[in-house]
């Protein structure tokens, strides 16, 4: 499904070239759940940038299904992000002003499904994450572990094919990150493509293939 | 996706109370001023509009080429009338007109009630019957046809209607003008309108004026320059073919060669009456400050706006993360614009509609209007919002649409702004700039108008009553003072053809020395024995006029200005001449102010009027300290009991002197600038704060840094003062000779010294504002925790 060639990242100031990722080759298929491990600053998170086309390489190739995905057209990749990725991030970023059943619907409001189908679908999912209770509260009024599964919720509400987690437990204690984690693998097991970043060995574990980076190179990849 | 729009509109202005607050504020002030003087200018605009052939009504006028400037006057000739405007083919319909002041014998602007008691009523005309063709007037009673054809008939207007008949039916009844003349009310009319230049309270029949006055000779007349020629153009005649037609009238006129008669349309009768464009500059500059105020305000939207956005960076990331696109985030923030300017101009409207009662005081006018009615206006104004909300939400919206995502959410949005935020202190610079020069001119015109009031005048202007009146039964003035001197509170009395401040009779002269064609304009006075003791004029050379010098009759007295233009030495005994007749100077008098301290003085003549009282003409009378209303009543009745059969009403000197179109034009100019001044001043005060808050968001971190490595918030302080320290210095620069310009070309004759003091005092106060301004983000961050800024990431 993803297939990176030789992408290189790097940044120019006056008089030297800083490389963030040097010669990255990667071949994610359909069904796989990645975890990229890495101390601080090996380009974990710009290489999930990239794939999910926050970012964009300075050199290489990328292909989606057989398509270049590079120099995209803006309104092409909204699409992508509409269709075919949901985020889930470190901070949550869930909008402030919003209660979590408007966080929820709104990325289908960008896609364009109807008022009856999205309360259905987000009525679907506050089941399953066992939030109805909480629907009309605002981010704040919820602990960290509900406001992640709040945030996968809003990821996964257009159906995605791939979910990015950029340290989705990074900011939780061990109970709900652990929480979180199995919210992940569930999904995975239901067919979802997961790529996530994560410092943390034990929650990498969840993943079925752990890719660690050093200095913007790939050091290891291996199935587990 | 609608409901979701204002969902998140509302939950935008809730999470962001103080921003909201301030913002629409800054909306409000400007968007208030523009529709205030949109008001004001459509009125003006609009003035006669109302009359159904407004297109085709022009005023024969007459352009005097032989005074210097040339002057514009309004009025033309009866004449005109009668021989000229009866023979131009293009001419539909005539109308001549004259305001009813002491023109003709007894009349006066006087109404005599049953009672015997007075009604003074000014703007009454003589008119002819055409009045009812040429403008659109409504009759509430009587007869269109015949209203004004008849000898002594009146036509009056509702109000006065009102006054004169409390109890209705006026028509038919007699009404007494002047002390005498009684004449039947033929018709009464509704009011004209406010906003018409020509407003009748009422209307005499033009055969009145034949009897009362000279008779038809005034038909002949070509000189009496005085009168209305009103017309009434065929539709689609070329105005300036009629121009051509008349240009020669004056030809064969003598001493009027250099004068010629030109139309002149309604549509510039109240904004530039003279064919001078003062009005009209007045009008263009009035427009240019409320469209520079609501651009302010505009400016400081975007700037708040883009201030705020450091906020609300996250949310846009988000939304842009999960699909939304770069157009729809855009169009959002575009909405939440135009919502706030939409909702700020309804707000606008009513502080508007408040203000117009200041709007009345700071312009010396009369607006009996309301916004609400002038639905075409209010089509434009909300055109205007939409325009100011398109415009002030268009920039903003592209900068916060634009935000990488990824850089939002990590917080590295404002690693690289330096740039634009050098954008922001330009612009805060330019409105202190402004602020600062209206605050300075405000105060340079408070001096002035100060000095002009305050200004030595030349002759004492205190303790004097004076009344125009018509003397008919010719009396010798002896009888009058003496009469009124009886009195221990009566110290003078005189009278004369002007008094200082009234009236202004010109005349050119020739005098002994002077090259063979030059002469010069000069103002005449016709005084007698006693006008220079009463106004405690200073003689510098010879002496006043006396009646031990029967051949005073023939000389005259000179002003000091006079003196000077003439270039002699010895004065006493050179000869001036006027319209052919020579007379010897006996005296010399101290520069003294005949008009406003606004004019320089003019080359002054006095002449001496016979101590024989008859005509038209002014009573001065000097009373002593502190006796003002018993010296009143002490005259009125005096004079009432020696000339019954002349209405006349005592006034008190220092009122008319106030009341002075210079002075009044002055105060209106200071209290606009005033006004400016505090708007502009609220309206640059928003700018800064957003400027400030800008500055503290971005530097939130640093703050919190410096916390807590044991930094002073006091430093914090000097910090962000330096900064605007400096950009006050600037704005300084630009204010300041700015407001130095003005001064110098202030119109004036005579202006106050500049004192420093106006400069300093504006800078003060801006830099008082800017302070306060500054110590309140501060107080606000240094009461927060440091940790706060520091949690993220």
């Amino acid at each position: 499904m993803i297939h990176l060639t030789n992408i290189d990242k790097y940044y120019d100031s006056k008089f030297q070239r800083t490389f963030v990722l040097k010669g990255i080759n990667l071949e994610v298929n359909e069904g796989e759940f990645v975890s990229i491990m890495g101390p601080s600053g090996s380009g974990k998170s710009t290489l999930l940038n990239i794939i999910g086309l926050l970012d964009a390489p300075s050199a290489g190739q990328y292909m989606l299904y057989d398509k270049s995905v590079l120099d995209l057209k803006e309104k092409t990749k909204v699409d992508y992000h509409r269709n075919f990725m949901g985020f889930i991030f470190q901070a949550y970023h869930l909008i402030e002003e919003m209660t979590v059943y408007e966080n929820i619907e709104t990325p289908l409001i960008y896609k364009g499904v109807s008022g009856r189908d999205r309360k259905a679908m987000v009525a679907d999912l506050l089941d399953r994450f066992n939030m109805v209770a909480k629907k009309d509260l605002f981010p704040q009024q919820l602990s960290g572990g509900q406001q992640q599964l709040v945030g996968i919720a809003r990821a996964i509400i257009g159906k995605p094919k791939l979910l990015l987690a950029d340290e989705p437990t990074g900011n939780l204690q061990s109970a709900q990150g652990e929480m979180i984690m199995e919210t992940l693998k569930a999904l995975n097991d239901e067919g979802m493509t997961i790529i996530q970043v994560t410092h943390n060995e034990k929650f990498a574990g969840y993943g079925k293939r752990i890719i660690r980076l050093e200095d913007g190179y790939i050091r290891s990849d291996s199935d587990k | 996706m609608i409901r979701h729009f204002f969902i998140n509109i509302l939950r935008n202005v809730r999470h962001n109370k103080v921003f909201t607050v301030i913002n629409l504020t800054n909306l409000v002030v400007g968007l208030a001023v523009f529709i205030l003087f949109s008001v004001v200018i459509n009125y003006e605009l609009d003035y006669d509009k109302f009359n159904t052939n407004y297109d085709q009504i022009y005023r024969v006028q007459t352009r005097q080429e032989d005074s210097n400037p040339i002057n514009y006057c309004t009025y033309s000739p009866p004449a005109f009338r009668y021989h000229l405007m009866a023979e131009v083919p293009e001419v539909e319909k005539v109308l001549l007109m004259r305001e009813v002041s002491g023109g003709a014998k007894g009349s006066g602007q006087y109404f005599t009630l049953p009672d015997g008691s007075q009604l003074n009523e000014k703007d009454g005309y003589w008119s002819e019957n055409t009045v009812f063709d040429i403008f659109t007037v409504k009759l509430i009673e009587g007869n269109k046809e015949t209203a004004l054809t008849e000898p002594s008939t009146i036509a009056i207007s509702e109000t006065l209607s009102k006054k004169l008949f409390p109890n209705g039916n006026a028509l038919g009844k007699l009404v007494t003008i002047g002390k005498h003349y009684p004449l039947t009310v033929s018709a009464v009319y509704a009011d004209f309108p406010m906003n018409s230049s020509l407003r009748p309270t009422y209307m005499v029949s033009m055969p009145t004026y034949e009897v009362l006055a000279e008779g038809p000779t005034y038909r002949d007349n070509w000189t009496n320059i005085s009168w209305d020629n009103f017309i009434l153009l065929k539709k689609g005649t070329d105005p300036r073919l009629v121009d051509a037609k008349i240009k020669d009238a004056f030809k064969n006129v003598k001493d009027y060669e250099k004068s010629f008669p030109y139309l002149h349309p309604l549509s510039k009768h109240h904004l530039s009456p003279n064919s001078q464009p003062d009005m009209i500059v007045g009008l263009a500059i009035l427009s240019l400050a409320a469209i520079l105020v609501l651009i302010l305000a505009c400016v400081n939207y975007v700037n708040l706006s883009l201030a705020n956005s450091t906020q609300r960076s996250t949310e846009i990331g988000i939304k842009k993360v999960i699909g939304s696109s770069k157009k729809l985030i855009a169009s959002q923030f575009i909405a939440e614009t135009m919502l706030h300017t939409l909702f700020a101009t309804i707000l606008g409207l009513f502080v508007a509609q408040a203000a117009l009662p200041l709007m009345n005081r700071i312009l010396e006018k009369n607006f009996d209007l309301s916004i609400w009615s002038n639905s075409q206006l209010l089509v434009f104004i909300f055109l205007v919002s939409l325009l100011v909300g398109v415009l002030s939400g268009l920039y903003p919206a592209l900068v916060i649409s634009a935000y990488n995502p990824v850089k939002v959410l990590k917080g590295k949005l404002f690693s690289s702004v330096r740039n634009s935020f050098n954008v922001k202190k330009i612009l805060v610079v330019a409105q202190f700039s402004i602020s600062l020069f209206m605050l300075i001119v405000s105060f340079i015109l408070f001096n002035h108008v100060n000095f002009i009031l305050n200004k030595d005048l030349g002759f004492d202007s205190k303790n004097i009553l004076y009344t125009e009146i018509n003397v008919h039964d010719t009396t010798r003035f002896e009888t009058i003072k003496n009469r009124l001197l009886q009195y221990p509170e009566i110290s003078d009395a005189a009278f004369s053809s002007t008094i200082p401040f009234i009236g202004n009779i010109g005349g050119f002269i020739t005098w002994d020395g002077a090259a063979p064609d030059e002469r010069v304009m000069v103002s005449r006075n016709y005084v007698n024995y006693d006008f220079i003791p009463t106004y405690n004029l200073k003689m510098v050379y010879g002496r006043n006029f006396s009646k031990e010098y029967p051949a005073d009759k023939e000389a005259c007295i000179i002003n000091e200005t006079a003196l000077k233009v003439f270039g002699w030495d010895d004065p006493i005994g050179k000869q001036i001449t006027l319209y052919g007749r020579k007379y010897p100077v006996i005296g010399v008098v101290k520069d003294f102010h005949p008009y406003s301290v606004h004019n320089p003085i003019p080359t002054y003549v006095m002449f001496l009027n016979d101590n024989v009282i008859s005509g038209s003409s002014l009573i001065s009378v000097r009373f002593t300290d502190g006796n003002e209303q018993q010296a009143k009543a002490i005259v009125s009745r005096e004079l009432e009991d020696i000339l019954p059969r002349d209405p006349f009403e005592f006034k008190d000197f220092g009122a008319a002197f106030y009341l002075d179109g210079a002075i009044s034009f002055w105060q209106s100019m200071k209290r606009m600038f005033l006004f400016f001044a505090v708007v502009t001043l609220i309206i640059s005060t928003i700018g800064l704060f957003g400027l400030i808050l800008f500055t503290v968001k971005r530097r939130t971190k640093e703050i919190g840094v410096r916390k807590v490595l044991g930094s002073s918030i006091v430093s914090v302080y000097w910090q962000l003062s330096s900064e605007v320290v400096q950009m006050l210095g600037i704005a300084t620069l630009f204010g300041c000779p700015a407001a130095f310009y003005i001064y110098k070309t202030m119109p004036g004759a005579y202006k106050e010294p500049l004192s420093a003091m106006v400069f300093v005092a504006g800078i003060i106060i801006i830099a008082v504002i800017a302070q306060l301004t500054i110590s309140y983000h501060v107080l606000k961050v240094a009461v927060s925790n440091p940790v706060e800024a520091l949690r993220y990431e």
